[in-house]
């Protein structure tokens, strides 16, 4: 041994017990500091794989600019990919078809579908010339095209255009569910294909300029110069706020990311915290425990600076195992975690690494666990260096002194000496009670990210179905017989019709408005019920001539009609009364004019006389194959719309694993944290009693009661740091709130009175766990070894 | 009457190689009233018998009956009652509970059984104490001697068939010392308690009625003192 710090490891060595819990609160702290940003990277990375998967890998888009403004900015180093796009009938109300079909035409560069949307062309190569295109794949599928075959563009006015398809293209969402053809062609053919403009400006061919750029570190300020450079006004730049904001390139004005940014800025201080409390309160009741030792070595001349570092350096020593297993562990629950993404949606996730590393994670948990262990060790470390050498020197060894005796009047002694053991020292009942409080504001602060995701993501309604049956001209032509043929099909899990009668005139409540009309089946009417606000579903299902009117405050803020009024309703040459019996708050169908009604079918064919469904809806077995959509399609025939929407749901619910796993990953190792740091707090301060329990066992402490003074002393922070940690917790989500939520959905905040219970359960189930095995321990402890060296 | 009767004790510790015999069929009696005390070298195995006879440790063979009970034919529960109720414990190093004060300190056991104290009863142990005006003092601002006397209040509240004391004066300078011991030998002779007590200091067991000496784990009745000897106990108690 060449340096007093030598005595370090060995000290490590011989006293792994001792240390036990000290390395278990650092690993805790590392690794929910690392599995923390492990997740945030892991949901950055899923999100920008989404975002650039459904949205383009394009960071601004240039409108209102020149041809040759934008060949200048292409030619800039920064930037990576460069690529005009037009479109033309987006909203499909141009009259451009393919073989009857309405169709949207897209013209583009090359580097758009080699870099900005990577992955769309599946098969072929991109147009080489005005008379090639790329079709999307249901092209192939639906009129037998194959690569090189011709097929013609129809417009308005009749005529056709020929082209030869030198690709596919993967169906996007919105064709499918519109049941549409899309085409894409290079930017030379899409202007000459343009109506009624020659040698315009991009602007006259409907086309902006999107632009990607290489690296992402100074994007805002590569962004700000080319604004700057060109003389771009912020109307001509538009940006790709989520891409960008994913990136950590958001505009420094846009609130919603900055309050993110806050947010994860306060959750990470508030985990420092936890980790430092809970590491500190370990290594305080290491270091009480060895008074003895720092006195001794105080006798033989260590100075209180030379304790000091030793603490630190033993501290520091202590993480040379567990940072390293906190980080594996850490690793392992992101694999674990991403393959489950994988598991549940692997479409929507098959890009994501099965074994990726996290260099956020890792930085941020040997950071994070070293500066927590070295701030932690600081108060220990002080309190180790003040010790006097004549504890070494009379073996004596002196706790805080009692200031102040217990109360023993209005609770049995067993009781009330819990509770002084509790209260009696104020700094260790304030810490205690600190760290209770901090597990469960932790967990109130993190669960306001549970309403962030509410908003933020949208969800599969219980009616979303896979596929759609809609009537050409939205009326009552879809076959009814067609449901009951359809529901043959071994891929249909539920099939279910609505009919429609659109904007009725109605009076109700002495005024006029308008209403449409739906028709509910009886699953239909069940699903409704979940969103019931007043009255009475099956009233409206089995009783013919009433209805459920549908309150949507965001388009008919207005509305007067509730449960009990009569609604009389014009329809089928004659004007009939319907009952309104309940109030729902949503429902398949929006509308900003009047109101909706959902009736039964028999309702609904008694008031219009119509019979036949404007929509009918399948929802597909998980089993459920392209081939079995194509033959569902097959029997819908082609005098009505094909919806598929599959993909969009799979977007929907990919984007909703993702979250939900991250958000509840989150909160579940929040809470697992606040358990482990109730039962560590409870098993230091049995441990540090321990030899007192001893004595009080041997003048007659009864088991029982030894157990009873320990509950009471738990219960006592328990019940202190439940109230603080309600308040702080509240506090803070408040604060979050406002900031996650208010500021960008104007939603006011509510008492978050699950999540309370959630915590405070896990609170009293943690301390049922944190004081069984200590009771156990003291149960089956030798007195005479806990008493002999007291 | 006979108050403790120790039957062929023997106390093991470990297996083959490392067993140790701590005490090799241990036999005696006391009775009521009777002060006891154990000498020995260090390791011969006073305190052995000391935590057995106090059902702190069990034995590997034999029995203990205070008062005909037989200590380990009872559960934990039932064993713990008994001692909070008929063994009053005096250590070495005082085990006072530093939460509570010198009143709560003494009736503890008392409260432990959930009984309040005589009020008249404390008040004469205080004066007997001599702890009067230390009622309501913590531990911590008590001296060694002061810790030892509340101690040995604490063995005496519940009026006990046996009072165990583990190296009593141990932790005490000669003039404590000497104190406790008078304190010890009155309450044996006002209460009619039996004491058994541990020490090494000769000059101490000499004051004690009877002497048993320990050795290698073997227990030798040593038979009662000579009184002319002890004549400063006779001389404090006039």
């Amino acid at each position: 041994m060449k340096n007093y710090l030598e005595l370090v490891p060995h000290y490590i060595r011989v006293h792994r017990k001792q240390n036990r819990m000290s390395i278990l609160c650092i690993i805790l702290s590392v690794f929910l500091v690392a599995t923390i940003f492990g997740m945030a990277d892991m949901y950055i990375r899923s999100m920008i794989l989404k975002t650039k998967q459904d949205d383009g890998n394009w960071h601004i888009a240039l409108k209102h600019v020149s041809d040759e403004t934008a060949s200048m900015i292409a030619a800039r180093p920064e930037v990576k990919a460069f690529s005009c796009y037009g479109v033309l009938n987006y909203r499909l109300d141009m009259d451009y078809t393919i073989g009857g079909k309405d169709t949207v035409i897209c013209g583009v560069d090359a580097p758009y579908v080699t870099d900005i949307y990577s992955g769309v062309l599946s098969e072929g190569t991109f147009p080489q010339n005005e008379r090639e295109i790329l079709a999307t794949s249901n092209v192939r599928k639906e009129l037998g095209a194959d690569l090189g075959s011709q097929i013609s563009i129809r417009d308005s006015s009749g005529t056709e255009t020929a082209y030869t398809i030198s690709g596919f293209m993967e169906n996007p969402s919105m064709i499918l569910r519109k049941d549409v053809y899309g085409v894409m062609m290079n930017t030379d053919a899409f202007r000459s294909f343009f109506p009624n403009v020659t040698d315009g400006e991009p602007d006259d061919y409907n086309s902006v300029f999107m632009v990607q750029f290489s690296g992402h570190r100074h994007l805002r300020e590569t962004i700000d110069d080319i604004k700057k450079q060109f003389s771009l006004s912020e109307e001509q730049v538009t940006e790709q706020a989520m891409l960008l904001g994913l990136l950590g390139q958001s505009d420094e004005g846009n609130l919603f990311m900055v309050s993110i940014y806050s947010a994860a800025l306060l959750l990470s201080v508030l985990v420092l915290a936890a980790g430092i409390l809970m590491i500190a309160s370990s290594l305080n009741s290491n270091i009480a425990g060895r008074t003895a030792f720092f006195g001794m070595l105080r006798c033989v001349g260590a100075t209180p600076g030379q304790i000091i570092r030793l603490v630190h350096r033993e501290a520091l020593a202590l993480c040379g195992f567990s940072i390293p297993a906190a980080l594996a562990a850490s690793m392992a629950t992101i694999w674990i975690l991403c393959a489950l993404l994988r598991f549940l949606s692997p479409k929507y996730f098959d890009t994501m690494p099965a074994f990726a590393i996290s260099p956020p994670s890792i930085f941020a948990g040997i950071l994070i666990g070293l500066l927590t262990v070295f701030l932690a060790a600081r108060a220990p470390a002080r309190k180790a260096s003040g010790v006097s050498p004549l504890t070494a020197i009379n073996g004596h060894v002196t706790a805080a002194p009692v200031r102040r005796a217990a109360n023993t009047f209005f609770c049995k002694v067993d009781t009330s000496l819990g509770i002084h053991h509790a209260t009696g020292n104020r700094k260790n009942f304030l810490l205690v009670t600190a760290s209770f409080a901090l597990s469960i504001g932790l967990f109130l602060s993190f669960s306001t990210t549970v309403d962030f995701m509410k908003h933020a993501i949208s969800v599969l309604h219980p009616w979303t179905p896979d596929l759609s049956i809609v009537s050409a001209d939205n009326s009552c032509t879809v076959d009814s017989a067609l449901l009951t043929e359809l529901a043959k099909h071994p891929a249909v899990k539920r099939i279910y019709g609505r009919m429609f009668a659109y904007e009725l005139p109605a009076a109700a409540n002495g005024s006029q408005t308008t209403v449409t009309l739906i028709s509910y089946d009886d699953i239909q009417f069940k699903w409704g019920g979940k969103y019931l606000i007043d009255g009475s579903v099956s009233n409206a299902k089995d009783h013919v001539g009433t209805g459920l009117i549908v309150a949507t405050p965001r388009y008919n803020s207005s509305s007067s009609i509730t449960t009990g009024d009569t609604v009389a309703l014009t329809a089928n040459d004659g004007t009939q009364n319907m009952e309104i019996v309940g109030v729902v708050s949503e429902c398949p169908f929006q509308t900003e004019n009047g109101e909706i009604i959902l009736c039964s079918e028999d309702t609904f064919r008694r008031l219009t006389g119509l019979s036949d469904y404007t929509v009918i809806d399948i929802q597909l077995k998980r089993s459920a194959a392209d081939e079995d959509v194509d033959a569902l399609r097959m029997a819908a025939g082609t005098d009505v719309i094909f919806s598929d929407r599959r993909a969009d749901n799979q977007n929907v619910l990919g984007a909703g694993y993702a979250f939900h796993l991250f958000i509840y990953g989150f909160l579940i190792l929040i809470a697992l944290v606040s358990a482990c740091n109730i039962i560590n707090c409870v098993a230091m301060s049995v441990e540090a009693r321990r030899k007192q329990y001893g004595c009080l066992r041997a003048i007659g402490l009864s088991a029982r009661q030894l157990s009873r003074m320990v509950i009471a002393e738990t219960l006592t922070y328990a019940v202190f740091g439940g109230f603080l940690g309600t308040g702080v917790g509240l506090f803070l989500n408040r604060k979050l709130f406002a900031m996650l939520v208010t500021t960008r959905w104007h939603e006011t905040w509510s008492l978050p009175v699950s999540e309370l219970c959630i915590i405070l359960i896990v609170m009293i189930l943690s301390v049922v766990l944190a004081v069984k095995k200590p009771l156990q321990n003291l149960r089956e402890m030798a007195i005479v070894d806990t008493i002999s060296g007291y | 009457m006979q108050i403790l009767q120790v039957n062929n004790l023997c106390k093991t510790y470990g297996e083959s190689a490392v067993r140790v015999d701590a005490l090799k069929n241990v036999s005696f009696s006391l009775n009521k009233g009777e002060f006891c005390a154990v000498v020995g070298e260090s390791g011969s195995g006073k305190s052995t018998l000391l935590n057995l006879i106090g059902a702190l440790d069990f034995p590997t063979e034999g029995n203990i009956l205070i008062d005909g009970q037989n200590l380990f034919s009872m559960n934990e529960e039932e064993r713990t009652i008994f001692r909070r109720r008929n063994i009053g414990f005096v250590f070495q190093s005082f085990h006072l509970i530093e939460e509570l004060n010198v009143e709560q300190n003494i009736i503890f056991p008392l409260l432990l059984d959930y009984r309040k104290p005589n009020p008249n009863a404390l008040n004469e142990l205080l004066s007997l104490l001599d702890l009067q005006d230390r009622r309501h003092h913590l531990p911590n601002q008590l001296s060694g001697g002061q810790k030892q006397r509340v101690a040995i209040g604490r063995a005496l509240i519940t009026d006990p068939k046996l009072i165990l004391a583990d190296e009593p004066t141990g932790n005490l300078d000669s003039r404590n010392s000497m104190e406790v011991l008078d304190l010890l030998l009155r309450a044996s002779r006002k209460y009619q308690q039996t004491i058994l007590m541990i020490t090494h200091n000769n000059n101490l067991a000499v004051s004690a009625d009877r002497v048993l000496h320990v050795s290698d784990g073997c227990l030798t009745d040593l038979g009662e003192t000579d009184k002319t000897e002890g004549g400063f106990r006779d001389e404090k108690l006039s």
